[in-house]
């Protein structure tokens, strides 16, 4: 997979509100919560930005 | 060590769903094990904890503590902000309660366990086991101690995220439009009615609407949902929410003293809620009401039924995906054909302009409907305008 942008989740708490909406919407299944930590597959990921668009507070950025 | 575990019935997520599932296999005579992840039933709260009431007694839930404020009504505001009101007489079930959410899913967690329901705290499925093509139970972990959980029947009540329904095989995945990304503050020192939920429609809100439902004098949820296939930017749902803020003063004013976040599903029923050994429930199947969001009572409901088929499988000694189509047809036969007809309502209403909806509205005011449905609405729309109607034959 040609590769240049990378995923990022603020998830230590400056934005993300840990309340799961990119969990729930990725297709893949890879982004996982756990209290407060949210990690992702970057293995799995295609950066297909869904959960961009499905974060509330603007805490997922791909680039 | 955590020891492993053998149980009749596992429920992983002590939600409503899953407590009631949870309860309803306990009464009717099986060993039941319910696992929550988090320390605490019912907390962080990600609700905008408006529901309906009419329900409650069916499923066996006695109104508590928990219960804020009970509402005569609702209000929808058109984008020019023409009022239609909705009250208890037309709307049947559609008006009830705004609640104390933590408060209402411990009820229904002690209920549960009052009834014979083993509670696990901090206690996460991790993956499910399978042996020739059954569900068989859970791998865990309780305070981060891998375990594993056999049960002759699995059940998956993990919520709007869940991971379960993927992990048994069934096809949970929503399409962005079928998902609304929502956002809500609690603001106290605000002008709200405690006499009614509200409801403002249009593009304040694309795909979804603003609410704001009243906890008390002075002090309301303020929230947003926004379908996610009409974001275009990061963090739009908090930009739309603080936009309709600022529009209006008597909100604007307010301080705010909570923010929660979350996902709902407003997709069409799942197609398939059993495999062997293992069925889903609640906001994991995909029940919640695609037109109005809410989830507590689609929840509660099939999970009564899903709680007493379990019961029924282990009674019988037989959990195979047949036995367990009985949950399958029930709880279809209960909410399929709502949840249905509202999604395609829901498909129309996202494409309304703020013009049409303005229409809509103001066709309502002054017009007496008997009972509340979308035929009698758009019966009284085409009597104002009946170009508006035109778009809606297929619901004539």
């Amino acid at each position: 997979m040609p590769d240049k942008k990378r995923l990022h989740i603020e998830s230590s708490g400056q934005l993300c509100i840990y309340c799961g909406a990119c969990v729930g919407i990725c297709p893949l299944n890879c982004i996982y919560l756990d209290e407060t930590r949210i990690t992702f597959d970057e293995k799995i990921c295609t950066r297909c930005e869904i959960c961009v668009k499905a974060c509330p507070v603007g805490a997922i950025e791909i680039g | 060590m955590v020891q492993d575990l053998r149980t009749d019935v596992l429920v992983i997520g002590a939600g409503p769903a899953g407590s009631m599932t949870a309860k309803w296999a306990a009464k009717e005579g099986a060993k039941v094990v319910m696992i929550e992840k988090r320390q605490e039933v019912g907390s962080p709260v990600r609700c905008g904890e408006g529901m309906s009431k009419e329900w409650l007694t069916d499923v066996g839930i006695k109104p508590g503590k928990w219960i804020n404020v009970e509402v005569e009504g609702a209000r929808i505001f058109s984008p020019s902000e023409k009022i239609f009101e909705i009250n208890e007489k037309h709307a049947g079930n559609e008006v009830g309660y705004v609640v104390e959410r933590d408060g209402f899913d411990k009820a229904l967690a002690i209920d549960a366990a009052n009834a014979g329901v083993d509670v696990m705290l901090k206690t996460a499925a991790t993956s499910v086991l399978k042996e020739k093509g059954r569900i068989v139970g859970v791998t865990a972990k309780a305070f981060g101690e891998p375990f594993e959980i056999r049960a002759s029947v699995t059940i998956g009540a993990d919520g709007f995220e869940s991971q379960v329904g993927r992990w048994a095989g069934l096809p949970t995945n929503i399409q962005m439009r079928d998902m609304d990304t929502c956002l809500q503050y609690r603001m106290t020192g605000v002008d709200c009615d405690t006499r009614y939920c509200d409801f403002y429609l249009g593009k304040v809100a694309p795909g979804g609407y603003v609410w704001i439902f009243p906890k008390d004098e002075g002090l309301a949820n303020v929230g947003i949902g926004v379908q996610v296939s009409q974001i275009k930017t990061m963090a739009e749902a908090r930009k739309y929410l603080d936009a309709w803020i600022d529009k209006h003063p008597a909100y604007a004013k307010g301080k705010k003293i909570d923010m929660v976040g979350g996902g709902v599903s407003i997709s069409p029923p799942l197609k398939q809620t059993v495999t062997d050994g293992f069925m889903i429930v609640g906001d994991a199947a995909r029940m919640i009401d695609p037109l109005t969001g809410g989830g507590i009572a689609n929840g509660c409901i099939a999970g009564k039924i899903c709680g007493t088929v379990a019961a029924k499988a282990v009674h019988a000694g037989d959990p195979s995906k047949e036995f367990l189509q009985q949950y399958e047809k029930g709880w279809r036969a209960r909410l399929e054909e709502k949840l249905y007809r509202n999604w395609l309502a829901k498909e129309k209403l996202t494409t309304l302009s703020d013009e049409t909806f303005d229409k809509i509205v103001d066709a309502l005011q002054g017009v007496h409907l008997e009972k509340l449905n979308v035929h009698n609405i758009l019966k009284a729309v085409r009597d104002k305008y009946p170009e508006v109607t035109k778009e809606f034959e297929a619901f004539l």
